[in-house]
């Protein structure tokens, strides 16, 4: 699809500038048009508005109108790249077109909201929902608008051309789309739980990605994160030092990784089969050692991911800073191109010098640390340390790796999109729930979702081996 | 091992044929289960005793049946993970179509089953036809089938069933031995075999071997594929029938986790994970192993969760051993 030869670029006409002017348009109003109407302090912008509810108990009124200048933001950008690569006009302008139609239906939504049972507090909307109505259908229509060019027909397909890029947009629409439906869903304390009750999962997943890009796989996760948690645990109320407590369970997860890691590499059992059996084995050592019982009564400074340096939970610092560096060191160090080398053919690997042996056991170590590290987050959640793992805790982080397109066959996947993935999965199952949908067909609808997800991968990556 | 390492031409004493025998994974397996047996049977009279032991055939029906159909499909290199979740579709199904839908029970129990084999018709579907890989496909249906359970269901269990009913999970039926048992054995033999002698139980070898030999040689792999997936899907709907018939009770959390009790057996019965090579008879024997060692270790008075450490071991160990003396017969 590459190999045409390069037309000549159409004229800039005014048409492309459409989607940076609308974007101005509505930051403009957001900022200055007196845009609902208070009661006791007649017409008020946006930008006032938000500013005077910030201590409010509405606080989903607030994040709801924040979003607005960030979709103005996005189609200001949008417009932007439209600009600046005219032939790329049809995708982009899909693109203008779903930013557009989402403003369009906040403001409905909006609109609909302060005139209803909202009305004696913030009154209707003025002049200004009108002129955002007309310009979000500005942004829809100018799809239609006559271009130069054709030959952008692939440019969706190359600007989704990787596995992240589907599940971030699939996230972004989501959001929208359910925020659209609750405004509540996008409330911070929503999201920040979401992303901060979850973040042991995606470390998980990181590890778990490794491991499967060997072409190998760990299903002990689960069992491991409960045992590790509960050590640390008992660390903490035993009365060792806080750092202890917390450095422990690396320890002990590396200790592991390393024990499965031999049983891989040097005595040839299948990944699949060790694991197995240490699920079995981790899991009884667990409940005979706590004999069901949870552990309370740590100090008080043992909480880790109760901490919020700079405002923002540790589990999310945690969880974006490992995805990065475990991005950047597979991407950049050779003993994480050799992970996808060993993954792609285990023999080539072989022939050119890599000792599987010691990529084995670094894989497997790297991933039991992991595995602490998520169990540290995990325990130092709550006030009690469940003695059970989370249930089917190996499934969850298994299906995060997988949809963030890792391939079981080993050789492909990488950090970024395991943990999207995982916040992806996570938001659906919050959504489901301000969506109102029965709490009995929650999981049903994951599953499904799981599977259109995995479809929608194995199109794509049919439709480039075109 | 599989009946293609039999058939090779090389004629065999008959003390080297027995050699080969007792050093199968089979019979490695046997040899365990004895002395395990053996052992077990010193540590307290109630173990071996033929109450005791039907009671726990009573309780393998279920892993056994299912295992028969994932070791066909671990055979051809697959796996499925969603039989757990296809047993408890079908017990919800029996249950919901009896109770709230008013169907006869006998219709019942032929839509639960007919459901299940649907299920595993999509997974088989969708691994054969879209070409999503088995473990991401069975992973996905784990959970869709467990949330139709959930869903169905409504967290309402389904009980008060007539007399008749537990026949199949609670009676007995000539000479005494349980119900299910006689089918597990029946199964046990027609699939053995089918799986030993027929064209068909070949070509699982042959696909799992090398699956694009096997279509360059004019198999027809799909069909095969999509057989044994639906076949797992009805053999999984069965065991939820007499799941249900067993404890009386539907509840949709029903076999949750189950595949991983099959897998183990299979694997530690010498299917080689990564397909091509295993049988029947020692999936069985992997079954028959591991539920002798749960009871036996709980009568000696061992908790279930130091019984669980033990499983595990074992299962390392059986395919460490098996690896060594594999590698060592390689190497004579």
């Amino acid at each position: 699809m590459s190999g045409k030869k390069k037309a000549t670029p159409p004229p800039r006409r005014p048409l492309h500038f459409i989607g940076i002017v609308l974007a101005l348009a509505i930051l403009g109003t957001y900022l200055f048009l007196p845009f609902v109407i208070q009661p006791e302090r007649g017409p008020s912008t946006v930008a006032v508005l938000t500013e005077s509810k910030r201590s409010n108990e509405l606080g989903l009124f607030r994040t709801g109108l924040e979003v607005i200048p960030l979709a103005a933001l996005g189609i200001f950008l949008l417009g932007l790249w439209n600009v600046i690569v005219p032939q790329a006009n049809r995708a982009i302008s899909l693109m203008i077109s779903v930013a557009g139609l989402l403003v369009v239906v906040y403001y409905i939504n909006f609109f609909r909201d302060y005139a209803g049972e909202e009305a004696a507090y913030l009154g209707s909307m003025g002049s200004a929902f009108w002129i955002m109505l007309a310009a979000g259908l500005l942004c829809i229509l100018q799809i239609l608008l006559p271009r130069g060019n054709v030959q952008a027909r692939f440019r969706v397909m190359r600007l989704f051309g990787n596995q992240e890029s589907v599940i971030l947009f699939g996230l972004l629409l989501l959001i929208f789309i359910i925020g659209i439906a609750n405004p509540r869903f996008l409330q911070e304390r929503n999201i920040s739980d979401i992303l901060q009750g979850n973040a042991y999962i995606a470390v998980a997943a990181l590890g778990m990605t490794m491991v499967i890009v060997t072409g190998n796989i760990d299903i002990s996760v689960g069992s491991l994160v409960g045992l590790l948690a509960v050590i640390s645990g008992r660390l903490a109320v035993g009365g060792a030092p806080t750092p202890i407590a917390w450095l422990a369970p690396l320890v002990a997860g590396g200790m592991f990784g390393a024990l499965i890691g031999f049983l891989v590499a040097y005595l040839r059992i299948p990944s699949i089969v060790v694991t197995l059996g240490m699920l079995s084995i981790i899991r009884g050592i667990l409940i005979i050692w706590t004999n069901g019982e949870r552990v309370t009564g740590m100090p008080k400074d043992y909480f880790l991911s109760q901490m919020r340096p700079l405002g923002i939970p540790m589990p999310i610092i945690i969880m974006a800073a490992l995805t990065v560096a475990v991005a950047l060191w597979m991407r950049t160090t050779s003993t994480g191109r050799a992970f996808y080398a060993l993954g792609s053919n285990a023999e080539a690997a072989r022939l050119s010098g890599l000792s599987q042996k010691r990529l084995l056991m670094t894989v497997f170590i790297l991933n039991g640390i992991f595995v602490g590290i998520a169990s540290v987050i995990y325990s130092t959640q709550f006030n009690i340390i469940q003695a059970t793992p989370p249930p089917a805790l190996e499934l969850s982080v298994i299906t995060a790796s997988v949809v963030g397109g890792v391939s079981i066959l080993g050789g492909t996947g990488t950090a970024i999109g395991s943990t999207l993935a995982t916040l992806l999965l996570n938001f659906i199952r919050s959504a489901m729930i301000f969506i109102n949908v029965s709490p009995f067909w929650l999981k049903a609808v994951q599953g499904l979702l799981i599977l259109v997800t995995v479809l929608a991968d194995l199109v794509r990556r049919r439709r480039q081996r075109l | 091992m599989g009946p293609i390492k039999d058939s090779s031409p090389r004629s065999k004493s008959i003390g080297e044929r027995w050699c080969r025998l007792v050093f199968s994974q089979e019979g490695i397996l046997f040899i365990i289960m004895l002395a395990s047996v053996l052992f077990l049977a010193t540590r307290t009279d109630k173990f071996l005793t033929i109450d005791n032991l039907l009671q726990q055939g009573r309780f393998m029906t279920e892993v056994g049946l299912i295992a028969i159909p994932m070791t066909y499909i671990i055979i051809t290199g697959g796996i499925d993970l969603s039989v757990g979740s296809i047993l408890g579709l079908t017990a919800i199904v029996l249950g919901w179509t009896w109770q709230e839908l008013g169907f006869p029970l006998e219709l019942a129990i032929i839509t639960g089953i007919l459901s299940g084999t649907a299920a595993g018709l999509v997974n088989g579907l969708f691994i054969v036809r879209v070409g999503v890989p088995p473990l991401i496909m069975t992973l996905a249906t784990l959970a869709l089938y467990r949330g139709l359970a959930e869903g169905i269901s409504e967290a309402k269990s389904a009980r008060g069933y007539p007399e008749w009913f537990f026949e199949l999970g609670q009676g007995e039926f000539f000479l005494g031995i349980p119900t299910q048992l006689w089918l597990l054995i029946i199964a046990v033999i027609i699939f053995g075999i089918i799986l030993a002698r027929t064209r068909l139980g070949r070509a699982l070898y042959a696909i799992g071997n090398n699956e694009t030999g096997a279509r360059f040689s004019g198999l027809a792999v799909n069909r095969y594929l999509l057989l044994i997936y639906t076949f797992s899907g009805f053999m999984s709907a069965i065991a939820g029938y007499i799941f249900v018939s067993r404890v009386s009770t539907t509840r949709s959390d029903m076999g949750m986790g189950i595949e991983l009790d099959v897998i183990a057996a299979v694997v530690l019965g010498g299917t080689s994970i990564f397909g091509g090579t295993g049988s029947i008879a020692g999936t069985i024997i992997g079954v028959v192993l591991i539920q002798l060692l749960k009871n036996g270790l709980a009568l000696t008075g061992v908790t279930s969760d130091a019984t669980i450490i033990v499983i595990g071991s074992v299962l390392i160990f059986a395919i460490l051993v098996n690896n060594f003396i594999q590698s060592r017969r390689l190497e004579n």
